[in-house]
């Protein structure tokens, strides 16, 4: 716990450093770097440590608060997150220096790098806190550091506007999570994780309303379906590095909850399973479809992570399901499925999100249907983007795969094992329904946005390639996308520490997930499949000619650029289909096809709420006057009324 | 690792050219003409090889590699089929899930391909690749939930090898659904009539052929070879459904194989001079109704 905290101590003396030594910008980037990788290091370390098997103390602080002693600690869950963490947000950090520099005055740009600082610190925090009082001091400094970081372009409108959604949304979750805490806390000793758990077995009424609290609190975060109305236009607004860390990282701490929630109380009731994966499949079917709809690259990519939190929704679920109908290895699979997932969408969902900052900061646009061609000036971008794709479509040989496959083989090995609960592998068919929209949406993503041509003339002007320190981070991610689904045998066995907890087993050295085999074998099919095409297309086209012409236009006219498939066209017959949920309207006009999209959930359901609350209220208004006289009067109202309740309940006080 | 297996598969890749030749030799016989010759594509794939390739000045690297990409991701998912009968060359607790997520790598490079060439002909097809993608992927695990559901086991080889034989005269009316199910499928992964028309060029109504339409010489060899190879993983996972075979010697095996391959280029030859293309819009219901099929299998195994 030494390293942990001398790590959190370093990353904050690096912002501290960003700030004080402002004036010389270049100085200050590479010390505010230097202490930031090495905090990270130093917090990666024994979080690695204790998924390899280590145990590490806990640090006790006493404390005068209410809520007993504060405790930090790291066990395999913590761990697991801590790593993430650690790996996304010193990505984001080297970025964001090279994203920000020369864009705002100086000042602001340090600011924004102590506040990243700030926010990668609460995030650690959070998930090493195993006592209720820390852990919500460091969720409200994790809302607050993210908020001042959403609006760090607050000259934009929509920018603002997005940052107030962000901070209701959140505060609204964050009120069930003290409500969530109280409750429980009521007939524990004290506040600390430990006593909590000693409350279980809970009564049944007791573990549904914790349950429901948890669900909204947690889920509002994690950004499922219906809660997830903040979560596009707050990620689009933030500085990409940000988007990348609110995405990869800080909407993984609603899974985290929920999955110290699961921890803590046992055995969760079996409905809890079921809604989990109901919750699951409606996310991740709708939160795709809507990414469908997108045309702002940080928009389309922000309802991925929607998606994706319902991929992970689904592993719990699965999961909740096995420890309840008693078969140990389907909540195994289900938790490590859930568990990888969360860590391999921090990563190539960062990387996406990098990856559109580049654009964005080479070409000054977001509408994917005004770009194209970019791979040929923006090749390792290209290249990295292609990467992140595949992984978040879920296709081998890539990690995205990997995780699907442990959700998806928790569902089936359910399906053939478990009396009740068979059902479930209904689920399985949501899932393949996701995995197939999420293809069509990276292909009209990257297929758009990279190949082809250039939409429109002057994008396709002086757009270069992205700085070093851009490239690097990018390149980072997708090579530990690569490995993890070219040898997921690496991560199998801490995979199974947390899982193993999360199902509240004791880790198995030799059965269930441990087993290594599986995974192998698929590492093996990929390579000789690729060897063997590799080289067949090596041998074949040796001393070939390869002449180059313009694209075959069956004999037509040669296309022009304007006659490229734009990406409204690519998802039109899809969003046809799915034209019940998807909440699209079209533009059809001779010149012009286009389609606008507005999100169900945010205008039909949260902003006719907010109206109605605004009218009720302008109806209670004309007793706001301001008048001294007025407010007079309502006091001395009050005191009499209060003495005439007196009077009738016979003078007792 | 078993010498049968390996053994079956290399047949299989020897012989998959041909199956496509059967569907169009069928066809053009209905039709009362003589038709090419069945080993047409071997002779194209021959000549194509010799060939070198042109490029789209508009294309990248990602045009290049997308077709070897196609190849390999289909020779792996060939890997995973229990081809003689009892057990493929790999396997894994799971690995029907591989075997969807490589047809479906597959596609996302071939659809990537199309759109490098900045024509609008060849990003339609790519559109419509993937919508019809969407609808026959949860129809392809439907019929695969119900095998899984009716031999319980997880595996492409449990599934359709030895359990599948003890399973059919339990389940046998689930079974018969899911064989029409994934014969349906076969229509649709493989672009054939009434969901797309192989037999045009150069037409807007097409989806595979226009996705190509810029490939040349070896490349355009290696999708040929790999599109006869998903014809024919297809049939062989239709024959093994409905003719699990197990404890045969492998010359029986594999000629039960090839007999029933070529019995299913036959029927998509039939179809294909019964039926006329459906218009774009009703193909999903075409693939809605072959889901639904493979879900009544699901409810009469848990019924």
């Amino acid at each position: 716990m030494i390293l942990v905290t001398a790590g959190l101590v370093l990353m904050l003396a690096g912002g501290a450093f960003a700030v004080s030594l402002r004036r010389w910008p270049l100085l200050a980037g590479r010390v505010y770097l230097g202490f930031f990788l090495l905090g990270g290091l130093s917090t990666a370390i024994p979080a690695a440590a204790v998924l390899a098997g280590a145990t590490l103390p806990e640090l006790r602080l006493a404390t005068n608060v209410p809520g007993g002693e504060w405790v930090f600690g790291l066990d395999p869950l913590s761990a697991l997150f801590v790593l993430a963490i650690a790996g996304v947000g010193s990505c984001a950090a080297i970025y964001g220096v090279s994203y920000l520099a020369g864009g705002r005055s100086a000042g602001r740009v340090a600011t924004a790098h102590a506040i990243l600082a700030l926010l990668v610190a609460a995030l650690m925090a959070v998930v090493i806190a195993q006592a209720a009082v820390p852990f919500l001091i460091a969720w409200e400094f994790m809302a607050i550091t993210a908020y001042l970081l959403i609006v760090y372009e607050a000259d934009r409108p929509d920018v603002r506007h997005a940052g107030i959604l962000y901070l209701v949304a959140t505060h609204a979750g964050t009120l069930a999570l003290f409500a969530l805490f109280a409750l429980w806390g009521n007939g524990a000793r004290d506040l600390t994780f430990a006593s909590l758990a000693q409350r279980a077995p809970l009564p049944a009424a007791t573990a549904t309303f914790l349950l429901v609290l948890a669900f909204f609190g947690f889920g509002m975060k994690a950004g499922m379906v219906p809660l997830h109305f903040w979560l596009p236009s707050a990620h689009a607004a933030a500085p990409s590095h940000v988007s990348a860390v609110l995405s990869g990282v800080m909407i993984k701490m609603g899974i985290y909850g929920l999955m110290r929630v699961i921890v803590l109380m046992g055995a969760p009731p079996v409905w809890a399973g079921w809604v989990l994966l109901g919750l699951g499949v409606v996310s991740g079917l709708l939160g795709v479809v809507w990414a469908l709809t997108q045309h702002e690259i940080k928009r389309l990519l922000a309802y991925h992570s929607v998606e994706n939190i319902g991929i992970i929704l689904l592993g719990l679920g699965a999961g909740i399901l096995g420890m309840s109908y008693g078969h140990p290895l389907v909540a195994v699979l289900g938790f490590a499925g859930a568990a990888l997932h969360t860590m391999n969408h921090a990563l190539f969902k960062s990387l996406l999100f990098l990856g559109a900052g580049s654009v964005i900061h080479a070409t000054m646009k977001r509408d994917i249907d005004k770009l194209g061609g970019l791979a040929r000036s923006m090749p390792v971008t290209a290249a990295v983007f292609l990467v992140g794709s595949v992984a978040i479509v879920g296709l081998p040989p890539l990690n995205g795969f990997i995780s699907e496959w442990l959700v998806m083989r928790a569902l089936l090995v359910g399906a053939t094992n478990m009396e009740r609960g068979r059902l479930a592998v209904l689920a399985v068919v949501g899932l393949a329904l996701i995995g197939a929209l999420a293809l069509a949406c990276f292909a009209k993503v990257t297929g758009i946005l990279f190949l082809g041509t250039a939409r429109e003339k002057e994008s396709a002007g002086n757009v270069h390639e992205s700085p070093r320190g851009m490239v690097g981070p990018m390149v980072a991610l997708a090579g530990a996308c690569i490995a993890i689904g070219m040898a997921p045998v690496l991560v199998m066995r801490p995979l199974s520490r947390v899982a193993y907890m999360l199902a509240g087993l004791q880790a198995d050295p030799r059965g269930g997930l441990a087993d290594a085999a599986p995974a192998t074998a698929l590492s093996v099919l990929l390579a000789i499949g690729f060897v063997v095409a590799a080289g067949l297309a090596i041998v074949i086209r040796r001393g070939r000619s390869r002449p180059r012409a313009g694209t075959w236009s069956c004999g037509h006219a040669p296309a022009t650029p304007r006659m490229q498939y734009t990406a409204s066209s690519f998802a039109s017959p899809l969003l046809l289909a799915f034209r019940g949920v998807a909440g699209v309207h079209v533009t059809r006009t001779a010149q012009e096809f286009a389609t606008h999209t507005r999100d169900p959930v945010l205008e039909g359901v949260v902003f006719r709420a907010s109206r109605w609350v605004r009218a009720t209220s302008d109806r209670l208004r004309p007793i706001q006057k301001g008048r001294l006289s007025l407010y007079l009067l309502y006091i001395v109202a009050t005191l009499v009324a209060l003495l005439g309740w007196l009077l009738l309940t016979g003078m007792e006080p | 690792m078993n010498v049968n297996a390996l053994l079956t598969l290399a047949v299989l890749l020897l012989a998959a050219p041909a199956v496509p030749g059967i569907a169009v030799r069928t066809k053009s016989m209905l039709s009362g003409r003589r038709g090419a010759p069945v080993l047409q594509l071997y002779y194209d794939i021959a000549k194509l090889l010799r060939k070198g390739s042109v490029y789209s000045t508009t294309s990248t690297w990602v045009f290049r590699i997308g077709p070897w990409v196609v190849l390999a991701a289909l020779l792996a998912a060939t890997l995973l089929l229990p081809l003689d009968g009892t057990r493929a060359v790999l396997r894994f607790e799971g690995d029907l899930v591989a075997f969807a997520g490589l047809l479906a790598l597959g596609r996302f490079a071939l659809v990537l391909c199309g759109l490098d060439t900045g024509s609008s002909f060849e990003g339609m097809g790519a559109s419509r690749e993937v919508t019809i993608a969407v609808f026959a992927e949860p129809a392809l695990f439907l019929c695969f939930i119900t095998l899984v559901l009716a031999t319980g086991d997880v595996s492409m080889s449990g599934m359709l090898g030895a359990p599948l034989v003890e399973a059919w005269p339990r389940a046998a009316a689930s079974l018969t659904l899911v064989g029409i199910s994934l014969f349906v499928l076969l229509l649709a992964e493989n672009s054939r009539v009434p969901v797309d028309d192989p037999a045009t060029h150069l037409e807007l109504t097409m989806i595979h052929e226009v996705i190509v339409l810029d490939h040349s010489g070896p490349d355009l060899a290696a999708i040929l070879y790999a599109s006869a190879l998903k014809l024919s993983v297809f049939g062989a996972l239709v024959v093994s459904v409905f003719a699990p075979r197990t404890g045969l010697g492998p010359v029986a095996s594999i000629a039960i194989l090839l007999a029933g391959i070529g019995l299913v280029a036959v029927a998509v030859g039939i179809v294909e001079s019964l039926t006329a293309r459906l218009r774009l819009n009703r193909v999903p219901q075409l693939l809605v109704g072959a889901a639904v099929l493979a879900a009544f299998g699901i409810i009469l195994l848990l019924g």
